[in-house]
């Protein structure tokens, strides 16, 4: 009897210090990590790396390892986890969040304000990929550190020349008709086909000639007498090919949150 | 010799016109029929026309009908009396070197050609209203065309610069290599029957797009085919129309050599040397239907033609209409681009 109860006991105690760390878990500002899945060490190295990085580039950094992402997709539950926890720098809100979605295995890097021209698709990709490729192994310290010495190493490129924004948002129906019409394509393209159609539909009113070289020919009458065909000279011309057309910036994919605000950025699967 | 010829009725002795729809002769009044044999037998007599010899000209005559006297134009040589619409041949002017020698009879009757004016001018997009509601449909007059139809022997050369493009890549280059060749060409055709419109009354673009007439349905000239038509002598000599043809059959040769040269990548032509021999003429009448409407003083012609029904004409283009139609063209692809696009972007 006393050995069982104290059994029960001995287990209470053991899910207590089970439990303790959760309870005690370091408090960071820029670091949710609701599954403990890095000590309170690294939460706190990672914090003061945001920190000097924040500092430097003017940029904000979260990371955010969760399993619950409120039944929303992970680039939402980024944007809006970032947007309601009031990140960001500046009038722009610059900075950027990964989210490690433990639920879906999956990552997502949201960037916002500054950081969607810094960090293009291109950009976002590499980092997914190395961040990625830590996650699967089970090295989530170090792929979150990775995240943070990436950001640093581009925030010191800056833009790269030649970047631009690809709005990859759909958008509700209305929105984009709004985008259509402001568009000038939406009114060259109807004058144009419009000038065409008039003017072929005007010469058309009159009347074609109906006959060709062959009408009044007799049939069979055509006599080839003679075909000459003599090579007279060649000429070679050389033209480099332009590589890489629309030069090395690239584009950033950007789309518009819950909120209103705009984010780019990307993910992937590990 | 009768200087004015009008076929009357076997039975009845009014006025007999060419149905075009049945090929034979036909009595307004008593309905009768008549073919070309049955009406070549009747007529034996007074039909061994000597058109070959030529008569005197006559710029009026009397109406054998009603006996009114009547005013022709110069080169009118078949009408009919203003007063009681019988037909009459102006003989004189078919005789001598007036004498057509083949002919191409109606095969479009003025109900057809009248139908085909309708249909052409509804199509008319942009024509004004006011022109388009003009009821002039049965000034349609079926006219036979004075031609000049050409026979001729070409030889031709053509002479140019072909070239063989290919291109390939090395690495970041890439290479295109031009071969040239000189491409010479050489051939005989032979030409038959090429209309040149030989009465300047007529416009010589609309009557060129009036063409092909099918050959097949040349036949002797016979002046019981005039009747119930209006026609026309040529008032454009032989010569004169052989050049139009030459300038034709030049561009024939060229284009028909042309299509001779094979496997370039483009050909040019810089030289061509074409001479014409054996150069034979005839004069024919070819069958046309002729509208002609007058809109704010400026004349616009429509045109069938009387043996395949191939229509040509010019109608007053209205500005504001063709704004309209502009307009709502844009339109439609605006909205098609706006909602439409919408939906896909």
């Amino acid at each position: 009897m006393f050995k069982r109860t104290a059994g029960l006991f001995l287990l209470c105690i053991l899910m207590i210090f089970a439990y303790l760390p959760m309870a005690l878990a370091f408090q960071s500002a820029n670091v949710d990590d609701t599954l403990n899945l890095l000590t309170d060490q690294q939460v706190k190295e990672l914090q003061s790396l945001i920190e000097t990085t924040s500092l430097e580039h003017n940029l904000d950094l979260a990371v955010v390892i969760t399993d619950q992402t409120e039944g929303k997709s992970s680039r939402d539950f980024a944007d809006d986890y970032y947007d309601s926890k009031g990140f960001g720098v500046g009038e722009d809100y610059s900075g950027l969040l990964l989210l490690i979605n433990m639920k879906d295995r999956e990552v997502w890097i949201s960037t916002t304000g500054r950081a969607i021209d810094i960090f293009t698709d291109a950009r976002i990709n590499a980092m997914v990929d190395s961040i990625t490729g830590f996650l699967s192994d089970g090295n989530y310290n170090q792929a979150c550190t990775e995240f943070v010495n990436q950001v640093r190493n581009y925030a010191v490129q800056g833009v790269p020349a030649g970047q631009h924004r690809i709005n990859t948002d759909p958008g509700t129906y209305m929105e984009r008709v709004i985008r259509q019409i402001q568009s000038p394509l939406v009114y060259i393209i109807p004058l144009v086909i419009a000038i065409i159609a008039t003017v072929l539909a005007s010469l058309s009113s009159k009347g074609k000639v109906t006959i060709n070289n062959r009408t009044y020919e007799e049939k069979d009458s055509f006599q080839l007498v003679d075909t000459q065909d003599h090579f007279i000279r060649e000429s070679v011309t050389q033209m480099k090919i332009p590589n890489n057309p629309g030069g090395s910036g690239g584009g950033s994919s950007t789309h518009t949150g819950s909120s209103g605000s705009t984010h780019g950025g990307g993910g992937g699967r590990f | 010799m009768a200087s004015v010829k009008e076929y009357k009725c076997l039975n009845c002795k009014a006025g007999l016109t060419f149905d075009p729809a049945s090929q034979k002769w036909k009595c307004g009044y008593c309905f009768s029929e008549f073919t070309k044999a049955q009406l070549d037998v009747a007529l034996k007599e007074e039909e061994q026309e000597q058109l070959d010899q030529a008569m005197p000209d006559l710029d009026s005559y009397h109406c054998t009908s009603c006996g009114a006297e009547l005013i022709i134009d110069g080169t009118i040589s078949a009408t009919h009396c203003l007063y009681c619409k019988s037909p009459a041949i102006i003989k004189s002017r078919f005789t001598g070197k007036f004498k057509p020698k083949r002919v191409i009879p109606f095969k479009l009757t003025k109900s057809q050609a009248e139908d085909l004016y309708r249909k052409w001018i509804k199509k008319r997009l942009f024509a004004p209203n006011e022109f388009k509601t003009q009821e002039e449909i049965k000034r349609v007059t079926g006219v036979y065309a004075p031609f000049w139809l050409f026979d001729c022997m070409v030889d031709g050369e053509i002479d140019g610069e072909g070239t063989k493009v290919s291109s390939w890549t090395v690495g970041e280059y890439r290479y295109t290599k031009t071969k040239y060749f000189r491409v010479v060409r050489k051939g005989k055709i032979k030409y038959h029957n090429i209309p040149v419109d030989a009465s300047k009354k007529l416009d010589d673009t609309l009557m060129h797009k009036m063409e092909p007439y099918n050959y097949n349905d040349l036949t002797d000239f016979s002046l019981q085919y005039m009747s119930g038509f209006m026609a026309e002598k040529y008032d454009v000599e032989a010569d004169e129309a052989g050049k139009v043809m030459k300038e034709r059959v030049n561009d024939y040769t060229e284009e028909r050599l042309k299509d001779t040269v094979h496997g370039y990548t483009s050909y040019l032509v810089q030289g061509r040397q074409i001479s014409v021999a054996d150069e034979a003429h005839d004069y024919s009448l070819l069958p046309v239907y002729i509208l002609v409407n007058n809109y704010k003083e400026k004349e616009h012609i429509f045109m069938v033609n009387g043996q395949t029904g191939k229509v040509v004409g010019d109608a007053p283009i209205s500005f504001l209409k063709q704004l309209v139609f502009a307009g709502s063209i844009f339109a439609i692809v605006w909205l098609v681009a706006v909602f439409g696009g919408a939906l896909i972007v």
